[in-house]
Order: structure tokens, then sequence, then C-alpha cells
């Protein structure tokens, strides 16, 4: 569904990402790992088109979607919740989940709304305040439905459990767990490896702008050097 | 007194009036692009004079007039973001500070080389004076002052309830978090642009109307609309309406109490004081 190809990125003259290349298919759930400033995000990036791409490709469900614009990626199906929530601070929760389906023409956008509102009810009740007010972890809860109202056909969590406590954190993960079992397509980066690979089918280790290691996410588990670097034992 | 007061208090709210189109116009700007388009008071002034040279050059009624100024400064709006601020959306902040200060003095220059030196004023019919309990009120100053708020209602109703307000207000609050909800990040300038030049045209026009439009009177308004931003709080909306509001009748009343010549010294000075208490501005959120 998903192809990238000897993807590189650089800011300025400075290349973080040097030839990435990896898959996603319909249906899978696929975590990307590796310590800080390994390039998860960036790769992420990419693909939503916030960042340029210099070299290498990007193909969704048979086109080729390498540096289009970032609003024309959201209307080919794919959705980004961005690290650190990133939510309209000022707007309402509801102009929030509303500006997830921007793209959307058909009717059942309010059906969608009512659908997300079930599933985080804190959100109903906060529905009208200001977005900026609500915690990390309800935050956290607006950024995922926000992205998830655009009904996308693969979504790309950039650490959805940063900066939040253990216990909101288990939350987050049982969310996600849901949005696979709904059937979702699911591209994950995260720094909990641990909850990150029970998550996922399968996964890729990230270090210094390469991917180093891949392959079913219950292998990297068992791996002693996965296990040594980021499972912490 | 008190019928002083509240003379000087309607006299207020029609140039306050003025003054939130002004700021509506420059906060939505300085929203999206982080621009301080200082040449938007000489292209506010533009449009009054291209107003008056309809009528009096063309023959057109005011009422066709305004329609045809107003769809010239969404056009010039959108032109002046595609070629002036475009080219510089992506370089250092200072760039964009100095195609400003050039595009005013273009925009002053060409007032001047299209429209004269000589002041014009924008003739209307609305003579009639209508005396409520010893305060006159003309008809002009009415007219302007509901014009003003119809204006600033329908721009609120725009960027609150439809979906191409709403993507304003996000790219304002998070442009890339914009971007990942599928919003057009370039043509939201343009239709800011549009909009903001079109509101600087309306107010232009009031300016024509009820004083007169000469060259410098755009550079002065835009001072005074920045004021008005940072007045009410920066990037605030009901903050631009209710500084505005406030900074217009400010200077009535200490025109009509003081002297007209110690106006703006006066509105400057309840400003700095404003500031002093509240730095955030009136509605501003505390950093
Ligand atoms: N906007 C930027 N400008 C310059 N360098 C950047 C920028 N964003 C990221 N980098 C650099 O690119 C490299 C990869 O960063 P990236 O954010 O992709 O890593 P990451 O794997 O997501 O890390 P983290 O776990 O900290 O989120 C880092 O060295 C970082 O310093
Ligand atoms: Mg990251």
């Amino acid at each position: 569904m998903l192809g990238i190809r000897d993807l590189r990125v650089s800011y300025g003259a400075i290349e973080v990402i040097h030839g990435v290349s990896l898959d996603v298919a319909a249906g899978e759930c696929v975590a990307l790992i590796g310590a800080n400033g390994a390039g998860k995000s960036s790769t992420l990036k990419a693909i939503c088109g916030i960042v340029p791409v210099r070299a290498g490709s990007i193909q969704f469900e048979g086109r080729d979607i390498t540096n289009q614009s970032g609003h024309a990626i959201v209307r080919a199906g794919i959705t980004m919740c961005p690290e650190g929530r990133q939510v309209f601070p000022q707007m309402s929760v509801l102009q929030n989940l509303r500006m997830g389906a921007y793209t959307r023409t058909d009717k059942e956008q309010d059906d969608d709304l009512d659908r997300m509102m079930d599933m985080f009810p804190i959100l109903r009740e906060r529905q009208t305040q200001a977005a900026g007010k609500l915690s990390g972890g309800e935050q956290e809860m607006l950024a995922i439905a926000r992205a998830l109202m655009a009904r996308p056909r693969i979504c790309l969590f950039d650490e959805p459990s940063l900066g939040l406590a253990p216990k909101i954190v288990a939350g987050v993960f049982e969310t996600l767990a849901k949005i696979k079992a709904m059937g979702m397509t699911i591209l994950l980066v995260e720094q909990n490896s641990m909850m990150a690979l029970n998550l996922a089918d399968r996964a890729y280790l990230f270090e210094a702008g390469r991917i180093v290691m891949d392959g079913p996410a219950k292998e990297l588990k068992s791996h002693p050097e996965v296990v040594r670097a980021y499972l912490g034992h | 007194m008190l019928i002083e007061i509240l003379q000087q208090t309607i006299n207020g709210l029609a140039i306050g009036g003025v003054y939130v189109l002004i700021a509506l116009g420059l906060t939505t700007v300085f929203g999206i692009l982080g621009i301080a388009h200082f040449a938007h008071g000489s292209i506010s002034m533009f449009g009054g004079y291209l107003t008056y040279f309809l009528m009096t050059g063309y023959g057109l009624p005011l009422i066709a007039a305004i329609p045809i100024a107003l769809a010239a400064g969404v056009l010039l709006g959108a032109l002046v973001e595609m070629l002036a601020y475009r080219p510089v959306r992506h370089a250092n902040h200072i760039n964009a500070f100095i195609v400003a200060l050039g595009l005013t003095m273009m925009v002053e220059g060409i007032n001047l080389q299209f429209f004269g030196h000589e002041q014009i004023v924008i003739p209307t019919t609305l003579s009639r004076v209508f005396d409520i309990k010893g305060v006159t009120v003309p008809e002009l100053r009415l007219y302007v002052i509901l014009s003003a708020i119809l204006l600033v209602a329908a721009m609120m109703i725009f960027v609150e309830k439809t979906k191409t307000g709403q993507a304003i207000r996000a790219v304002a609050e998070n442009r890339d978090a914009a971007i990942l909800m599928g919003v057009n990040v370039t043509t939201i300038p343009l239709i800011v642009f549009g909009i903001s030049t079109a509101l600087g045209v309306a107010a232009g026009i009031m300016v024509g109307a009820l004083f007169a439009i000469a060259p410098g009177i755009g550079e002065g308004l835009v001072v005074k609309g920045f004021a008005v931003l940072i007045l009410g709080g920066l990037g605030s909306f009901p903050g631009a309406i209710l500084g505005g509001t406030v900074l217009g009748i400010t200077e009535s009343i200490a025109a009509g109490f003081i002297s007209s010549a110690y106006k703006d010294v006066i509105a400057f000075a309840v400003m700095i004081i404003v500031l002093l208490v509240r730095p955030q501005g009136l509605l501003g959120r505390a950093p």
C-alpha cells in the first residue's frame, strides 16, 4: 500500500535520512523504533509532504506521491497524528474534530463525530472547551480522533505516548489496538519500543538515519541487540 | 455634559469602526503569515480614491462604486500576496519587513501619480441629521457605524462558521497541523489578503466619506491599526474589535473635551497606560 524507496531527507545542507526503504501492506500495523534523533519523525514528515524529499520515492496505492503538496497527500488518504499532538489550542474540541474532516464532502461527518465521541467520551464532555485547555492525555485522544475524522486509508502516529503518565500511555495503546482491530492500516513511531512491538505486526529499527534491522515484531522483540539497546533489560 | 459624552461616543464609534476594519485585516494577515503589512493603510486609501474616481470620472453612484472598489480590493490583495509577499515567504523575517515598507512607498507613489496630492472627499447624499434627545447623529455616521458592524459580523461568521474560515484559523494556530488536515496553505494566504484588503478598502471609503483622503492619511491609519492590535491583544479578533472601538471613542472624547490637536497624544497615552496594567492587551492572553 505504502512503499518507500531509498528516501533521503535533509534540513539545509545536513542530510538526516540516508536512503530508507520500507513497506506497509494494507491492514498491517508497522512500527518504527529507534533512539532519539534517528530520523523516525523526519520519515513520517516526508511521507506527509511537510518536509521535502531530497531523493528516492514514495508510492501510495500505486501512485507516486513523492514531493506532492501536503494537502494533496491527505486527499490521497494519508493522515498523521503528529508528535506533540499539535491540536489547534484556541479552537474548541469540536472545531478541532471538524478540521480533521476538512477534506471530506460526504454527509457522514456528523455520524463519525458521534462515533469519535463514543470512543472518547471525554471529548464529548469537553466539546465546547478550547483544545489547549485539555490535559496532555486528553489532547492525545483529540489528536487521534481528529486524525481518524479524515477517514484515512493509512494513519501515521508519531509518538502518541510522548510525555504522558504510564497509566495514560496504557490507555493510548489500548486505543491504538482498537483502531488496529477496526482494520486501519497503521504506521507507528514510538520510543516505547516494548509496547510498540507488542502492538505491531512488523517493525523497522532506525539508527542514525538508516534502517538497521526489520522483520516481524515478535522476532525483533527477542533479538538480543534490540533487547539490549531498546527494551532495557 | 452627558449629552456631550454621548455625542462624542457616536463620533468615536464611526472612527472606531474604521480602526476595527483596518485592524481586522492586519491581525488576520499577521496571524497567517507573521507579516506586519504596513502597506495596508495606503492600499485602503487607494480603494477610497478609486471609489471617488469611479464616481466623479465615470459618473457612477456611490452604491455602484462601492462593490467595484471592494472587488478591486480582493483582487489587489491577492496580487500583493502573490507578487510581493509570497517570494519572501520562506526567507528571513526582515525580508518581508522590507518588502512591506517598499510596498507602502510604491502604493503611496501610485496614489499620488493617479489621484494627485489634492485632498478628496467622497460625495454622498446622506446629509440628514437626526436629533435623538439632544444628541445629533448625522445620517452618514450612522451608516458608517452600521456598515462597520455588518462587515465585522460577516467576518466573524465567516471565520467561525465556514470551512475556509476555520482553515484560516487553523493555519494561524498551527500551520503544520493545518497541512496535515489537508488545508492548502498556498491558497489560504491568497484568500486572507483578498478579504483583508476588501475590509481595508471599506475603511478607506468610510474615511473618504467621513473626512477626506490625502497623501499620508493611509500611513497614519496603519499605525493606528497596529496600535489597536496591541491595545486589544495581538492575534485576538474580539481584542481588535474592542481595541478599535476604545481607541476611536477615546480620541473623540479627547478631541471634544480637550483639543483635537492632542487627540492622538491622549489616545496613545491611554494605550500606554492600558499596556502598563495589562501588557498582553485588553483581551490578549497572558504569556
Ligand atoms: N527542522 C529541523 N531542522 C534541522 N534539523 C532537524 C529538524 N528536525 C529534525 N532535525 C534533525 O534531524 C534528525 C532526525 O530527527 P527526527 O526528529 O526525524 O528524529 P526522531 O527519530 O523522530 O527522534 P525523536 O525520537 O527525538 O522524535 C535529528 O538529528 C534532528 O536533530
Ligand atoms: Mg520524532
